[in-house]
């Protein structure tokens, strides 16, 4: 029996802006919901039709639990239609999908909306579990002596919050920052800072000469309040950064050595991406015309201290069960979380004794030139929302290849505590 | 009838377990019972209101008597502990008494016999010397609330369907089944004035918050709640005493001071043309310083005279023509499925007004544009409306929230496929709206209904841009769309029946009240309303003062005045309606010059802040504009008192109504009048344009415009039907 291919047919994102910024007040949930709405829009695909919803979030808000069902319902989608999320860290977007080609496979559905979602504005300020367990007693006091007495437990440490985003961006396995795992590969890789920063502002040139292209993939979002307001673009790439510019930076993670700054690092970033999958005999059925088709992918495993080299290990895994080199993509995307990391993972890409050491080949596994890498910019400059990038990865470049005419896109993130993704598209 | 009965009434919810008992029978051996009794193992009656094959329960005189068998036959019974009162209904308690029998041709007689027996009825049940329980779900409006207030304690289900409320002043009447009476005597004079004054209808929770119930009990577990209450207090339900502070609001000084202050206020809002209201009011803070006896006698009284007035015959008339607007519609379209997706193709101040409604309504919602700065302007106008209903309490936070959710905004072209009504809502120009209808065509699926918010053009003309022209509808909604409940389905040549059907069906599904019209200029509400205006216009420009025009017709019962209704519509747009219809009708509409002038000098009413009136961002009555006299180029018409005044502007509307009808824009009098009533809030104890012309008198009508004819107003030329009807001695009606 042949096997079932799954396609992509269809996607849109909102705008990706700053954390703090446009998109900051809009709740996760909102957000995704606007994304949805948008493909459902764009689309015309009746709703009662999709079999499932899988969205990817890593930060799911409090208030909005299996945050895809709720995203499914406010977009419309009929209450019969049941919906997961699924967390895969920075690679969710990427699990959306590749969730969605696993349950096409087991018989569970033919239709599906997938994408990933992420609002780091409203990352929340943590009480320690101390603090908890007093405001726990404080509510359980009835008489005014009780309560003063529960009160006065309090000490001013209680009230420093432990930061969110500041935790779940640090690996609890290995106790290693992202920013950290970033310098450890810049140190063991030789990747000067001048080599990063020169990455960052490549991406920031690439992200503003792509804005008309991208503006096909983004749907407006539409800002309600005394005065409506429509945010249409992007908000993270930059014109004004200069070698210059970003050697005044300092070091975040290690300020005496380090050469990871902000302005080499992914932004921190709020947006919601949505795309449109099913089975090719569907999307025929239906008379709908795919953007792509998911050749394969591969999720892998590695050294968390190291995660940001898991796109190596992808695609490598990649290149074993498919049989397609990096080589042969004629798009390829890594993500940015640090340039350090993607700088890494290029030069553990074509080493020898990498792939000797690591990967159980004679020889290197890929040179990836740079024009074929990331040439719409990449998270340093669009930003980073992390439950939601690999879906715009995979838009992104589907669309550039539909673009440029050509055949296969290689899409990879690294994943924080130790894993790779490598999804292989081709276009129709 | 044994327990049986019972235990197949659909009433949800557990109920006690009852003992087969002989005493468990309907009372009425010969025709069908519309109220079961049974009794429960503690003793406890439950008489359950279920009549046979409707969906309401009504206070009829059979239902009555029948109630009255009944009670006569518990009081007599000493075993019993207590009395539950309870429906069968899914969504209606009582829905009052049964108006059919107060339209017109019921004699003073009448009236008072049936008055006197509700009273009876709810006296006995009142007189009762055990314990007595309403056990409320559902609607219980009028004569269904006055058998509870008859009753020792309320419970009522916090469900949706439940509404409780006297509106018997709505209709022209009071409440006189022991409302007026008993309400103030329950919750103070100030409330139940409040209530009854304005013929509120309340959410339980709101009824409960005012004192109007005791308590609320879902749905499921009323009869048991109501059954445990009489076993629990038992007795100490009949020995309520009343707190202080409602001895105090109802204290005779209070209540002469609260019958002037509501006076002053009536005054001011109805220009003394509803005598139910004022009736209540008296009956309310007299009656209540006098014994029940009396108090009740007041109330017969009042209802029976006030039962005679041709404002009680129109406004029940009315009320008539409501519920049938929500019936009408074929057979045929009764079993066709909801509409679940409609796109709005403008995102106007109209687009945007129609789009929040449906969405309001359950109804998913595409709003399209043709920029994102437009839709944004669109979806804003939803969001504040919806934030305003949440604010009000109309809506819950969290439907507020959905309602909003389920509009999608497009600045796009998007696919149609999936969409069951398009309704356009863009620029009113014909060129415009044959490519916007060609487009859609093209767009839309094979049943998907192509309807237009036109106010002004052809439908037929728009259809014949499509390939479909028999599923092309005319949709009009009347601004602002959530406060205007009546819409016109216009009929364009080519338009299907059943696709006529559908829309009158979408109609209904959004909660408001269809009338279908021709495809004639100006279609129902504005063509009549058109030549009112125009005349406003034209009587300031010959002298009359702003205020006098407004004040004239706000004395007539109008709910604003004519200049100041141009403000509200947009002086240019109303220019622009006129213009339209003037090239359509010909000589009869001279459109003033005032019009062009004041949108030439960008005063264009309430939208730019100054028109006939300055209008102020947030003040209350907006003040006449100064500069005004300069506009006025004659001065022939200034010494015409208000009465001439809005003698000639109603004159008008009653010829415009009339060529209405002679032209076959709608089938009767009754949409004519209703159409009014509803699209332009036309004084409704009036009845409308028609009844007006009849209690008028035809012949009287016919001769005084023939008599302005005369003077040389050559506009006043009654049109042939009115002659006609006027000659042979005939009447609209």
């Amino acid at each position: 029996m042949k096997r079932k291919r799954l396609v992509i047919v269809d996607g849109i994102r909102t705008p990706f802006t700053r954390m703090g910024t446009d998109l900051a007040r809009l709740q996760t949930d909102e957000l995704g919901r606007i994304a949805v709405q948008a493909l459902l829009t764009r689309t015309g695909i009746d709703p009662a039709r999709i079999d499932e919803v899988i969205i990817g979030c890593v930060g799911q808000p409090a208030e909005a639990a299996n945050i895809a069902r709720v995203i499914s319902l406010r977009a419309g989608i009929p209450e019969s239609v049941p919906a997961v999320t699924v967390h895969r860290n920075c690679a969710s977007g990427i699990e959306s999908l590749t969730h969605a080609y696993e349950k096409m496979a087991a018989d569970q559905g033919d239709v599906f909306v997938v994408g990933g979602v992420e609002n780091m504005s409203l990352t929340p300020l943590l009480f320690k579990h101390e603090t908890a367990a007093k405001f726990g007693r404080l509510a359980k006091t009835r008489s005014l002596g009780q309560k003063l007495q529960a009160m006065l437990a309090f000490r001013p440490a209680d009230f420093q919050p432990r930061i969110g985003l500041k935790l779940g961006l640090t690996d609890p396995f290995c106790g290693m920052n992202m920013g950290e795992t970033a310098e450890l590969l810049a140190r063991e890789f030789d990747i000067t800072r001048e080599k990063q920063d020169a990455f960052a502002i490549d991406s920031h040139r690439r992200a503003l000469e792509a804005r008309d292209r991208l503006a096909g993939e983004i749907c407006p979002v539409y800002l309600g309040g005394s005065s409506p307001r429509v945010v249409k673009e992007d908000n993270g790439p930059r014109s004004d950064q200069t070698p210059e510019v970003l050697a005044r930076l300092k070091p975040v993670f290690d300020r005496q050595n380090g050469t990871v700054t902000a302005a080499n690092a992914s932004q921190i970033t709020d947006g919601a991406v949505a795309l449109l999958v099913m089975t090719e005999e569907k999307a025929g059925e239906l008379g709908l015309v795919p953007l792509g088709i998911l050749t394969g992918y591969t999720h892998a495993g590695c050294d968390p201290r190291r995660m940001g080299l898991g796109p190596v290990f992808a695609m490598d895994r990649a290149e074993k069960r498919l049989g397609l080199s990096p080589e042969q993509a004629d798009v390829v995307e890594i993500n940015e979380a640090f340039a350090a990391q993607v700088l890494a993972v290029l030069a553990a890409l074509r080493s020898d004794p990498f792939a000797r050491q690591h990967l159980g080949r004679d020889r290197y596994l890929a040179k990836i030139p740079r024009e074929r890498l990331n040439v719409n910019g990449g998270a340093i400059a669009l930003g980073h929302p992390v439950g939601a990038s690999g879906a715009r990865l995979i838009l992104t470049s589907l669309r550039e290849l539909a673009r440029r005419q050509a055949k296969r896109a290689l899409v990879s993130l690294c994943v924080g505590g130790g894993q790779g993704s490598a999804v292989w598209l081709e276009r129709p | 009838m044994t327990m049986m009965t019972i235990v197949e009434t659909p009433v949800q919810g557990r109920r006690p377990k009852a003992g087969l008992d002989e005493r468990s029978k309907g009372s009425d051996p010969a025709g069908e019972a519309r109220i079961q009794r049974s009794v429960t193992e503690d003793q406890i009656c439950i008489l359950t209101f279920d009549r046979p094959g409707s969906q309401a329960n009504l206070f009829d005189r059979d239902t009555l008597e029948e109630l009255i068998r009944h009670l006569d036959e518990v009081n007599a019974d000493p075993r019993l502990n207590g009395l539950v009162l309870i429906s069968a209904k899914p969504a209606i308690f009582i829905a009052g008494a049964d108006i059919k029998a107060l339209a017109s041709g019921a004699t003073p007689q009448d009236v008072s016999k049936l008055i006197a027996l509700g009273q009876s009825a709810f006296n006995r049940l009142n007189d009762l010397p055990i314990p007595t329980v309403a056990a409320i779900h559902g609607a219980c409006v009028g004569g269904g609330y006055e058998v509870c207030l008859a009753c020792d304690y309320r419970m009522a289900s916090p469900d949706k369907s439940t509404k409780i409320g006297l509106p018997e002043t709505l209709l022209g009447i009071l409440p006189g089944w022991g409302g007026a009476t008993r309400l103030p005597r329950l919750i103070g004079i100030p409330k139940a004035l409040d209530i009854i004054l304005a013929g509120k209808t309340l959410p339980a929770a709101a009824a409960k918050k005012r004192g109007m119930v005791d308590v609320l009990v879902p749905k499921e577990y009323l009869l048991e709640a109501a059954c445990g209450k009489i076993h629990t207090a038992g007795k100490s339900l009949k020995r309520r005493k009343s707190s202080l502070s409602l001895l105090l609001m109802n204290s005779a000084p209070a209540a002469r001071l609260a019958a002037y202050k509501a006076r002053t206020q009536l005054m001011e809002k109805t220009r003394g043309h509803y005598p139910a209201v004022f009736k209540a009011l008296e009956v309310v803070t007299r009656g209540i310083h006098r014994s029940m006896g009396q108090s009740l006698l007041m109330e017969r009284e009042a209802v029976t005279a006030l039962s005679q007035t041709p404002a009680c015959h129109n406004l029940i008339q009315l009320f008539f023509m409501q519920e049938q607007a929500k019936k009408l519609g074929s057979k045929e379209a009764a079993h066709l499925p909801k509409v679940g997706n409609i796109a709005v193709i403008g995102a106007g101040v109209m687009g945007a007004g129609i789009a929040q409604w449906a969405a309001s309504r359950g109804i998913h919602v595409l709003l399209r544009d043709i920029n994102e700065e437009a839709v944004a302007r669109g979806l804003g106008q939803a969001s504040k409306l919806f934030r305003d209903a949440a604010k009000r309490r109309i809506l819950t936070p969290v439907e507020a929230r959905a309602g909003m959710d389920r509009i999608a905004p497009s600045a796009s072209e998007v696919p149609l496929g999936n969409i069951d009504i398009v309704i356009e809502a863009a620029v009113e120009r014909m060129d415009l709206k044959q490519k916007i209808f060609a487009r859609l065509d093209e767009l839309a699926g094979p049943d998907t209904i192509l309807a237009t918010n036109t106010s002004a053009l052809s439908i037929t003309e728009i259809a014949r841009a499509t390939k479909r022209p028999g599923q092309v509808v005319g949709v009009h909604f009347f601004n602002p769309v959530h406060r205007m409940q009546l819409v016109e389905v216009v009929r364009g040549e080519d338009t299907d029946a059943l696709v006529v059907d559908r829309a009158v069906k979408f109609v209904q599904q959004l909660g408001k009240l269809p009338v279908v019209v021709a495809d004639r200029p100006g279609f129902l509400v504005n063509r009549i309303l058109m030549p009112y205006l125009i005349e406003a216009g034209n009587l300031f420009e010959r002298g009359a003062s702003v205020e006098d025009i407004d004040e004239a017709m706000l004395d007539f019962g109008m709910p604003m005045g004519p200049l100041r209704l141009i403000d509200e519509v947009g002086v240019d747009v109303a220019q622009h309606v006129a213009h339209t219809l003037a090239h359509a009708f010909g000589e009869r509409l001279h459109i003033p010059a005032v019009l062009g002038n004041l949108t030439e000098a960008g005063h264009l009413g309430r939208k730019s802040g100054q028109g006939f009136y300055m209008h102020a961002k947030r003040a209350g009555k907006p003040q006449v504009a100064p500069g005004l006299n300069a506009l006025q180029i004659q001065q022939d018409v200034a010494n015409l008192d208000r009465e001439a005044l809005q003698q000639r502007m109603t004159l008008l509307i009653i010829n415009e109504a009339a060529r209405c009808l002679e032209e076959s824009v709608v089938t009767t009098p009754a949409d004519v009048d209703f159409g009014m009533v509803m699209g332009t809030g036309f004084a409704p104890f009036r009845g409308g344009p028609l009844r007006l012309a009849d209690t008028l008198g035809l012949a009287k009508v016919v001769e005084r415009m023939q008599h302005l004819q005369a003077l040389g107003e050559t506009h006043f030329e009654p049109c042939a039907l009115l002659m006609e009807r006027a000659r042979e001695g005939k009447s609209f009606y």
